[in-house]
């Protein structure tokens, strides 16, 4: 179980991350969670949207640098030590959370090489995990 | 549907136009006596007509009378683009301006601009030029033409115009920009020639692709070029991404405009230079001295008969070498190689020199790179600072910032191993490098 991230190549300049905010408001595109992390000259954009196919394809067409991308989403319960208790299951199976990041709500990201294994070691843990559906429900109303 | 021309040993030449085969394809030693009739005709009219050229002999202490073989050219002073523009605006016509019939002046890439003035012998000399290239790339009177050059002062537009009139071809001046309305106009008047710079060619592919037009089956089948040097491999680029042939001419506006060669599809890599109107030498750019048979060097001409403004032992600053042998194509007249880089394009980087025609190659073939590319130079913190911006292709995009800076980094080994320089590379979005209408403007030295 997963979900689909789609990352931009979007230079460091002002004005720049806006003309993908834009084409994705244009279309509708709810954006539900985002990261951005940069070089200095350059930066890679993460977002998680209500229609990834959508906003893979309008960025194909305006001739973007993106690609799509799957990562674990876990639920988190609204209580202190939760986000520690996914990262050190995470450690005790040795897996390397290469990056993650938090969405609207208790929503977390994660990207890890074996998305089966962690799924499975969190699952294990009892930690909720959710697909691109269930993320779609429990998050409608809640757009940034 | 357009047919591109195959590879160059499965062209049959023989069914291939010559626009002047009794010049063309003569034997060497006509051409060197045609030449040599035209220089003492042509040092002649200059001295007389000219005062500055008069000034300049007189103080060599060389006469006209003193022109007996082509060598003696060796004696005559060589011009540069500074005399031109220290007679600003008619000061070196030979005629009175009633006798010129159009005037142009230089795009001033570097510099104030240049006015040249043609009479109508003058104009008739140009448009066969234009005429020999277009059809060594195959154009006849059946093609419909389109201009993607702008008209106006350049010498582009107008020159080519009248030479592929000449041949009977239909012009379709569209002019320069309204990339949208140029491939509507291809596909409703089945355009089969486009004439433009390559960069706006490739800017032209790109929309069309974008827009999702279909080449392969569009009746484009060549692109005439010029304007600005074209890499190899954005024409290989353009030629398989917009399934048409597409060769360049070479020209100055100071000597003529486009037209003083041409590529035929024999020698992709070269230009059969109009010997007939064109003298050339191949000098070394510090000295002046000719250089050895078929080596290196900067390209000087003199043109053979012009009337408006004759000139004598232009200074190109254009570095090639030229081949006498006849061609496959089945001419005889001498191939200059492309020009790739201008002895004064030549950039100094922490003591190193530099052609931004490096720079093109490596670029050109890294295939996750688009051919666009800027060159910055500075030295704000006091030591020369190279950095080459460069586009990559959405496929080559990954997720991960690891990959990304070892993309980075491979893309500055390379630059480093043909430069010898390090320089800073920074990846910028497709499309992020300005696309140019006209020349491409690839250099930015603020050291200046």
């Amino acid at each position: 179980m997963s979900i689909t991230q789609i990352s931009v190549f979007v230079e460091s300049r002002p004005g720049h991350l806006v003309r993908t905010l834009d084409a994705f408001a244009q279309a509708g595109i709810q954006v539900r969670g985002f990261c951005a992390g940069d070089t200095g000259e350059y930066g890679i954009v993460r977002f998680i949207v209500d229609k990834p196919d959508e906003a893979l394809a309008l960025l194909a067409e305006r001739g973007a640098a993106a690609r799509a991308s799957e990562v674990l989403c876990a639920r988190l319960d609204d209580t202190p030590g939760e986000l520690r208790h996914v990262m050190a299951v995470c450690a005790d199976h040795g897996i390397n959370v290469v990056y993650c990041y938090s969405l609207a709500s208790t929503y977390i990201a994660l990207s890890v090489k074996d998305i089966a294994a962690a799924e499975a070691a969190l699952a294990d843990a009892d930690i909720a995990l959710v697909g691109q559906e269930e993320l779609s429900c429990a998050l409608a109303g809640v757009t940034l | 549907m357009g047919t591109p021309m195959p590879p160059a040993d499965e062209i049959d030449f023989s069914a291939l136009p010559i626009y002047l085969p009794e010049v063309e394809c003569t034997s060497r030693e006509r051409i060197r006596a045609i030449q040599l009739a035209k220089l003492i005709e042509q040092v002649d009219y200059t001295y007389a007509r000219v005062p500055w050229y008069r000034d300049q002999m007189d103080a060599l202490g060389v006469a006209p009378a003193d022109i007996k073989t082509l060598d003696d050219v060796r004696r005559l002073p060589f011009t540069d683009k500074s005399a031109l523009r220290e007679t600003f605006p008619f000061g070196m016509f030979a005629v009175p301006l009633d006798e010129i019939v159009e005037m142009h002046a230089s795009s001033g890439t570097t510099g104030k601009p240049i006015v040249v003035g043609y009479t109508a012998a003058d104009m008739e000399v140009w448009s066969e030029c234009i005429a020999r290239l277009a059809q060594m790339a195959g154009v006849t009177a059946a093609d419909r033409v389109q201009m993607a050059f702008g008209y106006g002062m350049f010498t582009g537009g107008f020159g080519l115009h009248y030479g592929i009139q000449r041949i009977g071809g239909m012009m379709i001046p569209a002019g320069a920009g309204n990339t949208e309305r140029h491939i509507q106009m291809i596909e409703d008047y089945g355009t089969t020639t486009l004439i433009a710079t390559p960069s706006y060619a490739m800017h032209i592919c790109e929309v069309g692709e974008r827009l999702g037009y279909d080449w392969a089956s569009s009746t484009l089948e060549r692109g005439l070029f010029g304007g600005e040097p074209c890499p190899p491999h954005l024409k290989a680029e353009i030629e398989s991404r917009m399934h048409i042939t597409c060769t360049d001419n070479y020209g100055l506006t100071e000597v003529m405009g486009p037209g003083v060669s041409g590529e035929c599809l024999a020698h992709r890599d070269q230009q059969h230079i109009a010997e007939d109107h064109f003298l050339w030498e191949v000098v070394d750019p510090a000295t002046g001295e000719p250089v050895g048979e078929g080596e290196m060097g900067e390209l000087v001409l003199t043109p053979l008969d012009k009337r408006g403004i004759p000139v004598l032992r232009y200074r190109t600053h254009d570095l090639t070498r030229v081949i006498t042998e006849p061609c496959a194509c089945g001419r005889t007249l001498a191939r200059m190689e492309k020009v790739r880089s201008r002895s004064d394009d030549m950039l100094i980087i922490r003591g190193t020199n530099v052609f931004p025609s490096q720079v093109e190659d490596v670029i050109g073939r890294i295939d996750t790179l688009t051919p666009h590319y800027r060159i910055i130079v500075d030295n704000d913190s006091g030591l020369d600072r190279m950095t080459v911006e460069v586009e990559i292709k959405p496929e080559a995009f990954s997720d991960s910032f690891d990959e990304m800076s070892a993309f980075t980094r491979d893309v500055t080994d390379r630059l480093r191993n043909v430069l010898l320089v390090t320089p800073v590379v920074r990846l910028v979005e497709p499309g992020g490098i300005e696309r140019a209408v006209g020349k491409a403007k690839h250099v930015d030295d603020r050291r200046k």
